[in-house]
């Protein structure tokens, strides 16, 4: 190896150095979102006498204002009361696309905007192109009041 | 006096190397439509230029951001026609860069030696796509909302990497002010960074190694050797080449004025694309893409459910992966459309697909409306009293949102009461109504309707699906 070729290796190896302490520092910093996990995050969605019994009722989980990050607005949910003691709480998202189900009150399916998605009343999958059934919150009561746990369905549901 | 200062300012800003290798180099003569490359450079300076000024006018908040689009749309001044241009070239841009590479494609562009050329370039495709979706989720409206949704969604299929790539985009486990500011980061900050340094190199290649000319397409050209030497014969050639500025520079202008002309022109005559209600999951809306997406959502509606949540992200990523192996792959010494006849095919039958696929968006034949008028009667039908209250009972138990009723309503997703394939029976009707057969798009109405209101919607249906027949 002559004088020439050990200068440039140098050289490379010195940027490749520098390089690595500024990039690599600042990749896992902005990576560092991805590797976060979710917990367990109990919501109240509203007074048990907001969901009639045999109905689906809309119900609205509010954010934080106050916590940054700031949360984004409210999510909505779908509360159906199949009996006096029998909750089931849907995402409103539809399964396929995350776009924004519509109750049809008349049939009692839920219909998507975006790609023809239909789901029966049980949230089962009646057209489109969506896989999997209308997702199901974890719920429990508390005082009368109705909880869900929005860490209890996948991320971009 | 004048000459002299000229020649000083040249000098010390060392114009002549650019004049002498950019602007008065030879080129091999190109005809009028090899502009779409020029005119995509013009859409972008106008598209950097607008968005500094947009980003001057826009706060990345989830509290804020919608009102601060709308506060640059209707308070600022002019603040319509920078955004305005800024959407319309945006659009324009994805437009002109799908036929820049169509045209590439028919031609062979990407064969030896401008394989890094066209490699850059599908770098780009990628990006501009990318970017052209993150600039109207900054909008924060129903649509751009919907559209982050529909890309995290997406994203979320990918099997392992799913809730890191949810995340990573998201900028954490939920939506929050940090996914608007990556975003913004993004599409403001790191894209026209990225972009203007691969769009500069892209061109110095296509200085380099010049472009696919007429005389390329007469013959095979097995090496690169011989393409060299005979782009450099056209070239210097007193009849075939000529000199790029400003002989060819104007030659292959038209482009860049059509795409101008019309970015503005839409901006004068519908202004900025029209902001939908902000953000929010608590309103019913009618959500959809900007049209240059219209033909992927209709692919993606034609998934059938076993294969969508793959199909979804694997399309994006296999197209990206087929165009960066075409050089290698595609090793024939032809050039030009004419001799080859499978891409030329391909090219065509795509471009079709896009149009028709984009036209079946707009119609959407597969959803389902929430209906709010019962079906109307064709005009001198008088019903039974009992079909006429099923008539109304047809709408109450959201019928209306599926059937249409001989052409009434909006539906297309059951079949027109009118258009059935065989008249039913009333035994067949009530079957059909309480258990409709597996694999239908119906919900069973087993327990869910009263026998009286079941007796009346069935009398309905069995006059209804004679309707087209006794108006004949």
């Amino acid at each position: 190896m002559n004088r020439r070729t050990v200068s440039g290796l140098l050289v490379v190896g010195c940027s490749a150095v520098v390089a690595c302490v500024v990039g690599i520092p600042v990749l896992i910093s902005g990576i560092s979102p991805a590797m976060r996990s979710r917990q367990q995050s109990w919501r109240p969605v509203g007074d048990l006498s907001n969901f009639p019994t045999g109905k689906v009722s809309r119900g609205i989980i509010s954010a934080d204002q106050n916590a940054w990050p700031r949360t984004f607005g409210e999510q909505s949910v779908f509360v159906w009361r199949r009996s006096e003691a029998d909750l089931v709480v849907f995402s409103r998202s539809c399964t396929d696309l995350g776009c924004p189900l519509e109750h049809e009150p008349g049939s009692g399916c839920f219909l998507c905007p975006c790609h023809g998605g239909i789901f029966a009343p049980d949230g089962h999958r009646l057209a489109g192109p969506a896989s999997s059934p209308m997702h199901r919150y974890s719920h429990r009561i508390r005082e009368e009041v109705l909880e869900i746990d929005v860490a209890s369905i996948p991320p971009a549901s | 006096m004048l000459s002299k200062s000229l020649r000083w300012i040249v000098d010390r800003f060392g114009l002549r190397p650019i004049w002498d290798h950019v602007l008065d180099r030879n080129v091999p003569k190109d005809p009028w439509y090899h502009g779409d490359g020029m005119a995509l450079l013009v859409l972008l300076t106008v598209l950097v230029i607008t968005g500094v000024f947009l980003s001057m006018g826009y706060s990345p908040a989830v509290d804020e951001a919608y009102q601060s689009v709308e506060y640059i749309t209707h308070q600022q001044t002019l603040g319509w026609f920078v955004r305005g241009l800024h959407y319309w070239s945006g659009g324009m841009m994805v437009v002109m860069l799908f036929l820049h590479v169509c045209r590439q494609l028919m031609l062979g562009g990407y064969k030896s030696p401008r394989e890094a050329t066209w490699l850059i370039g599908v770098m780009l495709l990628a990006i501009v796509l990318t970017t052209s979706l993150l600039g109207y989720v900054l909008r924060w409206d129903q649509r751009g909302y919907y559209g982050l949704r529909a890309l995290l969604a997406t994203l979320q299929n990918v099997p392992g990497l799913g809730e890191r790539l949810v995340f990573l985009t998201q900028g954490g486990p939920e939506i929050t002010s940090l996914t608007l500011s990556r975003m913004f980061a993004l599409h403001v900050v790191l894209v026209p960074l990225v972009l203007l340094l691969l769009v500069g190199y892209h061109v110095y290649l296509v200085i380099l190694h010049g472009t696919t000319t007429l005389a390329d397409r007469k013959e095979p050209i097995e090496t690169v050797e011989e393409q060299r030497e005979l782009y450099h014969e056209q070239a210097e050639h007193p009849v075939k080449g000529e000199v790029f500025f400003p002989t060819a520079f104007i030659k292959i202008s038209p482009w860049s004025i059509v795409a101008l002309t019309l970015s503005i022109g839409l901006t004068l005559t519908f202004g900025p694309r029209e902001l939908m209600a902000p953000a929010s999951e608590r309103i019913a809306s009618p959500v959809s893409e900007e049209w240059w997406f219209a033909w992927y959502s209709a692919l993606v509606a034609l998934l059938p459910p076993s294969v969508a949540p793959t199909f979804q992200w694997l399309i994006p990523i296999a197209t990206f992966f087929c165009l960066v192996l075409l050089p290698f792959v595609d090793r024939s010494p032809m050039r030009g459309w004419r001799n080859r006849p499978v891409a030329t095919t391909l090219v065509v039958l795509m471009v079709v697909a896009i149009l028709a696929l984009s036209w079946l968006r707009h119609q959407s034949p597969w959803t389902a409306h929430l209906a709010i008028h019962p079906p109307a009667t064709p005009q001198g039908v008088i019903l039974a009293a009992e079909a006429e209250q099923g008539r109304m009972l047809f709408q109450q138990y959201g019928c209306t949102s599926c059937h249409s009723v001989a052409g009434s309503g909006h539906a297309n997703v059951g079949t027109d009461l009118a258009r059935m394939d065989s008249i039913y029976s009333q035994t067949e009707l009530r079957q059909y109504i309480l258990h409709p057969p597996r694999g239908v798009a119906m919900p069973d109405y087993a327990e869910r309707i009263p026998e009286d209101d079941l007796e009346r919607v069935v009398a309905f249906v069995l006059v209804a699906q004679t309707f087209r027949r006794t108006q004949e």
